[in-house]
């Protein structure tokens, strides 16, 4: 009775998930096609190298785009940068996912152009991490209905690098060192003045 | 919130004359004469301690140690955890895994274990001033370090050394101790440790903030966080100076002067630590503590990652409620503190054991609670429960620390604050650490094991005053305070009368008896003042 229960009130939940928004990823159809400039396994610099993204609908599939409205392509962790990083992990439910944290672009769906191109600089808040680009479409309700990527189901091909900044600059570690050295001088400084005071103390 | 005499109500001539300024918390009775001869702003005791605590007062030297003690203790809180709400920026930056962040945490509370013994004796030996300005300006390179960091190991060596700072709590409280009379340490030391812990709270507030103003002034966020590093950096600096050119170590002018006066003698640190380490009292406490504070600081580490991953809040949702349980420590110590000195009125030092226990093992059952809870606004609940017993707990040790050792209460600041750290980095490898259970499940294991650590307080036995279930002893040698610190000194050191200080503070403990003061004998311990 009781296992029965627990099963009624799991699958209520289950049920409910999928009602409180949240598309699942693996509903999704993969009918755009989508290219980026990077070979398997290049090497990029954030902050001065370029992505060249392009995309467009696939024709062969068997599938219409008209409720396409809004296209979002993003950067994305490959799996192997998602490892003991439980803020990268990939989820389902879209809207708890955090596989692609970087948006490339976003703009309006326009069904008559085949081929969309778009170059973009790699900013300089983009982790050193392994990637791959994937584009989704959504509808007029801001919900997920396609998705394309550059790599294949298992997320193994096609994938590069990019080498983060490293947010050090010389004048920083210049005022650090003289910030540091003042402080030092300053204890050393106060602390013999007062031992010879006490001692010019002691000699009266 | 006045607190007046222990005596039957109507009794107390405090106020009568309309002449005498009115203090909100002072010791009244008038079992602690004031001394006349003193000249300070504040009515002293005959250490010269103060014996009100006026917190709106800046008074020199009292008020002024109090301001500068806990500002100080605040400032190193800030820089130890200035990290913790800056993670999902620095993870990115230096490619780190869960497990560097894991152990970034363990690091930041661990640099202090060791810093805050060799405090104490520090403390003992040259006096708290130098003590807090020493560690204070030569742990601010530490925080300048942070520019330079580039990968997981100097991430964590950096918060180690940062979390060196961590010791200037034992400064503050010997601090403290010199400065204000027995009857209100409970509370003076609650409060300058609680404003101190706050900043724990407060930087996961602030820093956020710094680095936004910084981003929008047009840095990378990867450069952005580091150069928010220069404001805990600037404040130690700041603080040390401070310290420095307004504090000094007692009532009645600096160690090295008094000293080279011949007024204080200079003790042998072996004698100092023996004491320390072979009274059993002070093991208990160590263990205490790590049950309090250390349960503080693991939960100041993980619970806005709890609150993020368990309930899926926004960041900052779970950085404001991550402040929330750091913040209580504004009242939540102090109230501890008064609550220790309140017991104490009637009770004595069996009113102050039983407060501490009653207060800790709350704390552990919250604990408990707050693991099991599955909804927000009753995780919220347990969790602000949780923080106004756990950090009221801190206060009520420090309360009763004071009075376990006269020669050696440096060396046992020390070790008890070592052992609060040491208690953080132990419940955070045991519950925290493993993939094996969740951090709901760790929550409520370590609720369990504050419940059972909390049991030693039971054999803490004052033969003067009594434990939680003995009664103090009637008469004999051993009933007296004078026996209790005397015992510390050898024959030979009584000869050459390097005990004063001890007999004087007896004296001045014997409130410690509660409502038994007034059968007490004044013994004829008048010996010529030697501070």
């Amino acid at each position: 009775m009781e296992s029965r229960l627990f099963v009624a009130l799991l699958l209520l939940c289950l049920a409910a998930e999928s009602c409180y928004g949240g598309v699942l990823f693996s509903s999704l159809p993969r009918t755009l096609e989508i290219t980026a400039s990077p070979q398997q396994g290049q090497v990029l610099r954030a902050g001065e190298d370029r992505i060249t993204v392009s995309w467009g609908f696939n024709q062969s599939v068997q599938a219409s785009d008209e409720s396409y409205k809004r296209v979002k392509v993003s950067l994305c962790y490959a799996p192997v940068s998602q490892v003991d990083r439980g803020w990268r992990k990939t989820v389902d439910n879209l809207s708890k996912d955090k596989t692609c944290q970087f948006t490339i672009v976003e703009r309006a769906y326009d069904a008559s152009v085949r081929n969309h191109i778009y170059e973009w600089m790699i900013e300089k808040d983009v982790p050193e991490a392994t990637y791959f680009v994937r584009v989704y479409a959504y509808n007029s309700a801001g919900e997920e209905v396609a998705f394309g990527q550059t790599t294949d189901v298992k997320k193994k091909s096609d994938l590069f690098e990019i080498r983060g900044i490293s947010g050090r600059h010389l004048s920083l570690e210049i005022a650090s060192v003289c910030f540091s050295a003042f402080s030092v001088a300053s204890l050393f400084g106060f602390f013999l003045i007062e031992k010879s005071k006490a001692k010019g103390f002691s000699k009266n | 919130m006045a607190a007046d005499t222990a005596n039957s109500p109507g009794s107390s001539m405090h106020g009568v004359s309309a002449k005498e300024q009115a203090f909100a918390f002072a010791v009244t009775s008038p079992t602690i004469p004031t001394d006349p001869t003193a000249k300070f702003k504040l009515p002293v005791d005959s250490e010269h301690k103060a014996k009100v605590f006026d917190i709106l007062s800046l008074a020199n030297p009292h008020m002024t140690t109090f301001h500068l003690s806990w500002l100080s203790f605040f400032t190193c809180f800030v820089s130890t955890f200035a990290a913790a709400p800056l993670v999902p920026i620095i993870r990115d930056n230096l490619n780190l895994k869960k497990a560097d962040i894991g152990n970034a945490g363990i690091a930041s509370v661990s640099g202090s274990i060791f810093s805050r013994l060799v405090m104490g004796a520090v403390c003992d030996l040259l006096g708290p001033r130098y003590g807090c300005a020493f560690l204070i300006m030569l742990t601010a390179p530490t925080v300048f370090c942070i520019p330079f960091v580039s990968s997981a190991g100097g991430y964590i060596a950096v918060r180690f050394m940062i979390g060196f700072s961590l010791a200037t709590f034992v400064s503050c409280q010997y601090w403290m101790s010199t400065m204000f009379n027995g009857k209100i340490i409970g509370l003076v030391n609650g409060t300058a440790a609680g404003w101190g812990n706050m900043g724990g709270g407060v930087t996961q507030l602030l820093m956020p903030f710094i680095y936004e103003i910084i981003r929008r002034a047009g840095a990378t966020p990867f450069t952005a966080w580091r150069i928010a590093f220069f404001v805990p950096g600037l404040l130690h600096v700041i603080m040390g100076i401070l310290v420095l050119t307004l504090g000094q170590d007692l009532p009645d002018g600096n160690l090295s002067t008094l000293r080279k006066k011949g007024e204080v003698t200079k003790d042998s640190f072996s004698k100092v630590l023996w004491y320390a380490i072979t009274n059993y009292r002070t093991w208990v406490f160590v263990l205490l503590y790590g049950m309090s504070l250390g349960v503080e600081l693991t939960i100041d580490n993980v619970i806005a990652e709890y609150f993020f991953d368990r309930f899926n809040l926004k960041l900052h949702t779970a950085g404001t409620i991550a402040a929330t349980f750091g913040m209580a420590n504004i009242f939540a110590r102090p109230f501890g503190g008064l609550m220790s000195d309140m017991a104490a009125r009637p009770f004595g030092m069996r009113g102050r054991l039983w407060n501490l226990y009653i207060l800790q093992t709350l704390g552990g059952i919250f604990c408990i609670c707050l693991g099991r809870a599955s909804s927000l606004p009753l995780s919220i609940f347990f969790m602000i429960i949780l923080s106004i017993t756990t950090q009221a707990a801190c206060g009520a040790i420090f309360g009763i620390i004071p009075f376990i050792s006269r020669r050696s209460l440096g060396v046992i600041s020390g070790l008890t604050g070592a052992g609060g750290n040491f208690g953080s980095g132990l419940t955070q490898l045991l519950f925290f650490t493993s993939s094996r259970y969740s951090t709901a499940t760790g929550i409520s294991l370590m609720g369990i094991m504050i419940v059972c650590c909390t049991l030693p307080v039971t054999l803490v036995h004052f033969p003067q005053w009594g434990s939680m279930l003995l009664p103090a002893r009637k008469d004999g040698e051993k009933s007296k305070e004078e026996y209790y610190y005397g015992s510390e000194w050898n024959e030979e050191e009584k000869q050459k009368g390097l005990h004063h200080g001890s007999l004087k503070f007896a004296e001045n403990s014997r409130s410690e008896r509660g409502k038994r003061v007034g059968a007490a004998h004044t013994p004829s311990s008048a010996t010529p003042v030697h501070v």
